[in-house]
């Protein structure tokens, strides 16, 4: 298994794994070579965003170990352990837990910096005494990152590791080798200073109000909600945020609570938006919101934010405020009708026609256009397709008349047949004769009347013995 | 720019019907009548006109499975007709006052291209109350609102005209293939202006939209969709 990018004109390995490894297969193996020696291999494309992404999602899972992680990329992550690991019963403990909730394989090791780890952990002994001075000294000149002429140039000096490196004096290090190879080896040596930049994550915006009396009344409440909503606007502005999903919380004197949930499709921040979505939210409450004895508090949560700058007024005619007007409009629709009633078409990279488009939550328009059709299509599709008594004149033809909802129509014109075969690839033994599923061979015909259809045969003759006539669409 | 959302563009045969030029005007209510079996010609007349004209988003809002007809648009067949289907947003309520009241609130939001409503029989919700709030709608924020009905008698409403939309038989291209859609067009009543007068439209796939034939029939129309890529391309044009 080899993972491949594409630098300039020629497809390289990006990651190789153990297996293709002790095939003798590296990095930086073009694919050509390597196919050719293995053609067997399994290929994926490399995708360093997912990669990313997975760090960005593993740097937060170890937050659970400590509160100072910071992201290594493109592949690693260090964690500040100083005053946890007691906590988990020791470093090695800790360590295996963490490599256990990561889930994958890994490298790690200890260091007394941030960047000796880190070096131990990418060119160290992974069976080392745990003595860190010795190891460092073991490392290997690669394990300082320069150059690959530097290193080239420490090399060619005979000095192979750290430790022979740190017998020189620096100033000699430093006029040979540059300024970069001595600081390197004094970061690695744990001599000077490697802070990290932890990653943090913001809390949830979140404010809260609590009341000395209950209030009664549902409209008292959805003014506190208002302003509440003011305040949170606030804290969103100077993080430059907007927020996706508002949670309020009304928690009523004799213990109930009940929770009002909105989505909105852009970040928002403006109150009055949010209060008109709350407002239809609470209409569509199946039992109203009931005050009883009266609410005695109310949280407000944005657990979803999303990046928002603050927006400058255009001088000559403004649209962004139209196109706020449309996403305010699906905003109210999903959140009165559920959001799966609101909808978009999206294309699919199919051929199958009722699979070659699908139907997406409406969100703010999408920015890739349509694929131009090929061929003409019908304007409103069946789904599935509905069955149709067919005469054809001749077996392979188009239908001379066909019954349709109980209805005989006489074909004037037909053209065809389109054909279309079925995803043979994604079956089992697909390519086999037959195997595969029924061909289909549609045909675009106007009646009498001049109603046009899209009609279809499910099944060559050689497939099937009568097949059936189907009706698909209908043209303008 | 007059507002005009239908053009019928072949010049009159006779000035008196230059007077009777049918317009799908905005900030107007429209009314379009189908057949069952019309339904997507009527469908194509109604969207066709929104497009053209207006950019920005189509709301078309239907109730989910009516009338025995479990047809959705169809993202190429829209791409086919010239209208980008990313633009198309689907509303799909459960029953017609909540139709209604999404239609309303949508015919209220000037920055979308044009509200249609498409729906099923008699559909008794909409009264002359109903279709007076939705010509106000539209006339506040200026958008062209159409209402389709299928299988539906005629009733007074506040709509500025109403259609009959029917399927004819096109100009077929060579080897007996359907040609470019044909419609007859049928105006049953316009608000302050003379009615029931038929057109004959063929769909015009250069600039979109649906035109008078030119003496149908007499003239073999240079085919501009083709089974192939190059016709599907300029007809997305």
């Amino acid at each position: 298994m080899v993972l491949t990018i594409r630098a300039g004109n020629a497809t390289r390995l990006a990651a190789v794994d153990v297996q293709a490894q002790k095939l003798g297969l590296c990095v930086g193996m073009t694919l050509a070579d390597a196919r050719a020696r293995y053609p067997a291999l399994a290929v994926q494309p490399c995708d360093p965003e997912a990669d990313a992404r997975l760090l960005d999602r593993l740097a937060a899972e170890m937050v659970r170990f400590t509160p100072m992680v910071a992201l290594d990329p493109p592949d690693g992550l260090v964690l500040d352990t100083t005053g946890c690991a007691h906590l988990f019963g020791g470093e090695e403990v800790l360590a295996r837990q963490a490599v256990a909730a990561t889930g994958l394989s890994t490298h790690h090791a200890f260091g007394s910096s941030s960047v000796s780890a880190r070096a131990l952990a990418r060119f160290g002994d992974p069976f080392g005494n745990g003595d860190e001075a010795a190891a460092l000294r073991h490392l290997p000149v690669a394990a300082l990152e320069l150059e690959p002429d530097a290193l080239l140039a420490l090399r060619r000096a005979g000095l192979t590791t750290l430790g022979e490196l740190e017998k020189r004096p620096l100033k000699v290090l430093e006029a040979r080798f540059g300024k970069t190879a001595s600081l390197r080896l004094r970061q690695v040596m744990g001599d000077t200073d490697s802070p990290i930049v932890p990653r943090r994550s913001l809390p949830p915006v979140r404010v809260e109000a609590r009341f000395a009396e209950p209030l009664i009344r549902t409209d008292d409440a959805l003014e506190v909600i208002e302003d509440m909503l003011r305040q949170a606007a606030q804290q969103l502005e100077q993080r430059q945020q907007g927020g996706r999903r508002f949670v309020v919380q009304l928690e009523r004197s004799d213990g109930a609570k009940r929770r009002l949930a909105v989505e909105t499709g852009l970040p928002v921040r403006d109150p009055a938006v949010v209060m008109r979505l709350l407002r239809e939210r609470i209409e569509t409450l199946s039992d109203p919101l009931d005050p009883g004895f009266g609410f005695d508090a109310i949280r407000l949560a944005v657990p979803r934010a999303e990046p928002l700058k603050p927006r400058q007024a255009g001088l000559e005619g403004d649209d962004s405020a139209m196109e706020d007007s449309v996403s305010e409009l699906i905003d109210r629709l999903g959140t009165r009708l559920g959001s799966n009633r609101v909808l978009r078409l999206r294309p699919r990279d199919t051929h199958i026609p009722e699979i070659a488009q699908g139907l997406i939550p409406a969100g703010p328009p999408g920015k890739e256009a349509w694929p131009a059709p090929r061929l003409p299509r019908p304007l409103y599709l069946f789904t599935p397709p509905q069955p149709i008594e067919a005469m054809a004149e001749v077996p392979d033809g188009p239908p001379r008349r066909f019954r349709w909802r109980g209805e005989l129509r006489d074909i004037r014109l037909a053209e065809g047949p389109e054909r279309i075969a079925a995803e043979w690839w994604r079956k089992m033994d697909g390519h086999h004769f037959g195997a595969g599923g029924l061909t289909r061979d549609y045909y675009r015909v106007e009646d009498e009347q001049g109603r046009r259809y899209w009609v279809f045969r499910h099944g060559l003759f050689e497939e099937q013995q009568g097949p059936r006539w189907y009706i698909h669409g209908l043209f303008s | 720019m007059n507002g005009n959302i239908l053009e019928l563009g072949a010049p009159p045969r006779d000035a008196s019907r230059l007077e009777k030029r049918p317009l799908l005007q905005a900030g107007y209510l429209h009314e379009i009548h189908a057949r069952r079996d019309d339904w997507a010609a009527a469908s194509a007349f109604a969207l066709s006109s929104i497009a053209r004209d207006r950019a920005g988003t189509i709301l078309s809002l239907r109730i989910a499975e009516q009338g025995g007809f479990r047809a959705l648009p169809y993202g190429d067949g829209l791409a086919g007709l010239g209208i980008e289907p990313g633009r198309l947003v689907i509303v799909q309520a459960t029953n017609a006052l909540e139709l209604l009241r999404a239609g309303l609130e949508s015919a209220r939001c000037p920055g979308i291209a044009g509200v249609l409503l498409e729906t099923w029989g008699r559909f008794a919700e909409y009264d002359l109350t109903a279709s007076r709030r939705l010509s106000l709608a539209a006339e506040r924020s200026q958008l062209p609102v159409l209402l389709l009905r299928g299988e539906a008698d005629q009733r007074p409403s506040s709509a500025q005209t109403r259609w009959e939309i029917v399927s004819a038989p096109s100009i077929a291209w060579s080897g007996q293939a359907p040609g470019m859609p044909v419609i007859e067009a049928e105006l049953l009543r316009q608000r302050g202006g003379p009615a029931g007068i038929r057109w004959r439209l063929e769909w015009d796939a250069e600039h979109g939209g649906f035109r008078e034939t030119a003496m149908l029939g007499t003239v073999v129309p240079l085919p501009f969709l083709r089974t192939g890529e190059e016709g599907g391309r300029s007809r997305a044009a």
